[in-house]
């Protein structure tokens, strides 16, 4: 009841593989969100976007999740978006560092018109 | 769940006593019944999120590391409603003290990164989103974080 499901999937638009989580991002998240991230670079995705749900909860575990993705983006030389942020977590991304090492936007169409621009230039 | 004036309290003063196991997922309970207490003592947005991930902190710690996931073992959160201020405080049942070292400590991503541990920073957040923090050991033998956010008028 209280261990909330955490649904991820994966879509391509032109140059950006985008992983999208519905759901919370806690410690119960890690297997599925290193699986998305290694099947989309197995794929030889360069531009990855992870799109959050507003108001969805990520707690210090989630944070730790996603701070081995970052790891991992800066050792295979790809680059990666955060999106779908609420204002909170936008703020948490920043105080712990992650905004250093991945763009942060507003929502996903925000950030594919910027991935996608960037790549062609 | 209690609410009640307790003996020794201010007149004024509400104490809501919740009393979780130690499973994750509980934390929730906690973060929903202080988001729903700040938000009718008219907190804004952005500060009951920010109490809200600092609960789920408090309550996640004493469920992982002060209880060591005993289901048997009990997390007890007090919300203590005042008319400026909303003091919560998470006391586990375990035996084993929080590290005062880890409590003061400021983690830094870069080095995260250079670790297969990559957490860690669950007190760090508690310490910056609250107005007030403090750790102590409850008179019970747990350990114990008092928070507090004061209401901005």
């Amino acid at each position: 009841m209280l261990e909330d499901e955490l649904t991820v999937s994966i879509r391509i638009n032109e140059k950006v593989a985008i992983i999208d989580l519905i759901g919370d991002v806690t410690t119960f998240a890690e297997e599925k969100i290193n699986n998305a991230y290694q099947e989309v670079t197995k794929a030889g995705a360069q531009h990855i976007l992870l799109n959050f749900r507003q108001n969805d909860y990520i707690n210090s575990a989630g944070i730790a999740i996603l701070i081995g993705i970052v790891t991992e983006v800066n050792r295979h030389n790809q680059k990666l978006a955060f999106s779908g942020l609420s204002q909170h977590f936008q703020k948490i991304f920043r105080m712990v560092g992650l905004a250093q090492y991945a763009d942060i936007y507003q929502d996903d169409q925000e950030a594919l018109e910027a991935i996608n621009n960037a790549a062609a230039a | 769940m209690s609410n009640e004036e307790t003996a020794g309290s201010k007149p004024s003063e509400k104490v809501i006593e919740l009393r979780l196991p130690s499973r994750l997922g509980y934390e929730r309970v906690a973060m929903d019944a202080a988001s729903s207490l700040a938000r009718r003592m008219g907190f804004e947005g952005d500060r009951i999120a920010a109490l809200k991930t600092a609960v789920s902190e408090a309550v996640t710690n004493a469920i992982e590391h002060g209880n060591q996931h005993n289901e048997t073992m009990k997390v007890v959160v007090l919300l203590t409603v005042r008319d400026d201020e909303l003091i919560v405080s998470v006391t586990d049942q375990g035996s084993k003290s929080i590290d005062e070292a880890y409590v003061s400590r400021v983690p830094n991503i870069s080095e995260a990164m250079q670790k297969d541990d990559k957490g860690g920073w669950g007190i760090w957040l508690i310490r910056e989103l609250m107005d007030e923090v403090e750790f102590t050991k409850a008179p019970g033998g747990g350990n114990q974080v008092r928070m507090v956010i004061h209401l901005e008028r």
